[in-house]
């Protein structure tokens, strides 16, 4: 590789200088940095890229990220789907499946981070703890604080909900009228998902706007399980 | 002594594997079948079928500690060892909330050991002999390098691992462990 970039061919440097001195080139929206630059940096980098497997993964148990970053990439996020969507049905759909990204990853290092200090690293196989930790601890890793509540569905056994009184993505969205069915928390719903799929117990994850007088942008993340989750939770009882 | 293991996606697809010699010595273990079993030499299945049977042991004793082909060390039987051990986890990991279960399953000289990680991969582990302290360090081992190859963006979990760094770690593990 170096050696193609030592001896460039001269046709080669002389359009990436022009191209570097046009005004569109310089003139672009995210002044991206020229070709010429981006050779110097790869050179100069090479050899020095970090390994993903030298990284210590407790490095960022404590790291926090900016608010501001977050919701800025968030609305990106969700710009970005909206464009490619038809439907609000769409929409929520990708969304939760960007966030079951997220979820097998967050489930995975989280539990690794408890875990692999102990002698006898345990997995959750109960449905209740499993839930109660999704609303604890999943709710920690990823947003900060604890969920606000954890509930059974009194009509449908094989429901819960999980309360979240202010959620943190949704804290800079405005749903517009005639979107108003849309909760961007279908992003959480993925998340959860995730994590219940990875435990074994699959479950179809909905999110929906329940605002109250008091929090007006309380969401309620719906939990429907499959009813082989159900019927072996009986079993093990 | 050898060690193979297999990791598995969530959905049971092989993503990694991984042949190990150790240069431990292997613990005799007796197969009972092995004694009283007629040779079908002449069969094109012959290979398979003493590997089954677990006649394969025997041979390789009498023969002297050369290098160990054929028989119960064939990779298309490991494989097939590690594919019916998979029930015997699957079982044990809907009761058994530890990560490690040690000793899932047992066939022939291989003892099967498993590690479901908590996004419900399987390592898979055949053994010769008794290692339970090695194997679960071993298996922690190869735990933080599999989370690692996850936070990868770029990885999905259908794939295989096909890093080199990856496979440098998870032998530089055998080698400490097993």
């Amino acid at each position: 590789m170096s050696s193609a970039y030592a001896h460039p061919h001269p046709r080669l440097v002389s359009s990436v200088a022009s191209a570097a001195s046009s005004p569109t080139a310089s003139s672009s929206r995210f002044s991206l940095p020229s070709a010429a630059t981006l050779v110097n940096a790869s050179k100069s980098g090479a050899g020095h890229r970090p390994n993903i497997y030298d990284r210590n993964l407790n490095k960022t148990r404590v790291a926090e990220v900016s608010g501001s970053a977050f919701s800025f990439l968030f609305s990106e996020v969700v710009q970005y789907t909206q464009k490619r969507v038809s439907g609000i049905n769409d929409l929520e759909r990708r969304l939760n499946t960007l966030g079951y990204r997220v979820g097998i990853r967050v489930l995975e290092l989280m539990i690794w981070r408890a875990e692999s200090s102990s002698k006898m690293p345990k997995r959750e196989i109960r449905l209740l703890p499993a839930l109660m930790s999704i609303h604890t601890h999943v709710w920690r890793a990823v947003f900060g604080r604890p969920a606000d509540a954890l509930e059974k569905s009194v009509e449908n056994a094989d429901e819960y909900m999980i309360i979240d009184n202010d959620p943190l993505i949704e804290r800079h969205i405005s749903v517009p009228k005639d979107l108003s069915q849309l909760s961007c928390s279908s992003f959480t719903a993925g998340i959860v998902e995730a994590v219940l799929d990875g435990l074994g117990l699959p479950a179809r994850v909905t999110a929906h706007s329940t605002p109250t007088a008091q929090f007006p942008s309380r969401t309620t993340i719906l939990v429907k399980l499959e009813k082989s989750v159900l019927e072996r939770e009986d079993l093990l009882k | 002594m050898s060690h193979h293991l297999f990791i598995l996606s969530p959905s049971d697809t092989p993503i990694y594997s991984l042949t190990y010699s150790s240069t431990k010595p292997a613990g005799t273990i007796s197969s009972p079948l092995s004694s009283n079993l007629p040779t079908w030499s002449t069969s094109a299945f012959a290979g398979t079928l003493t590997a089954l049977s677990g006649a394969s042991s025997q041979t390789q004793h009498t023969s002297g500690g050369g290098v160990r082909i054929g028989g119960g060390q064939d990779r298309h039987v490991i494989q097939m060892i590690a594919n019916a051990s998979l029930d015997a986890v699957e079982d044990v990991m809907r009761k058994e909330n530890t990560m490690y279960l040690k000793s899932v399953d047992k066939f022939n000289e291989w003892t099967v050991s498993a590690f479901i990680t908590p996004g419900n991969s399987k390592f898979i582990l055949l053994h010769e002999g008794k290692n339970d302290e090695g194997i679960r360090g071993f298996f922690m081992e190869v735990w933080e390098l599999y989370v690692k190859t996850m936070m990868n963006p770029f990885y999905s979990a259908q794939r295989t691992v096909r890093s080199n760094v990856f496979d440098g770690r998870v032998r530089a593990a055998a080698k400490k462990y097993l």
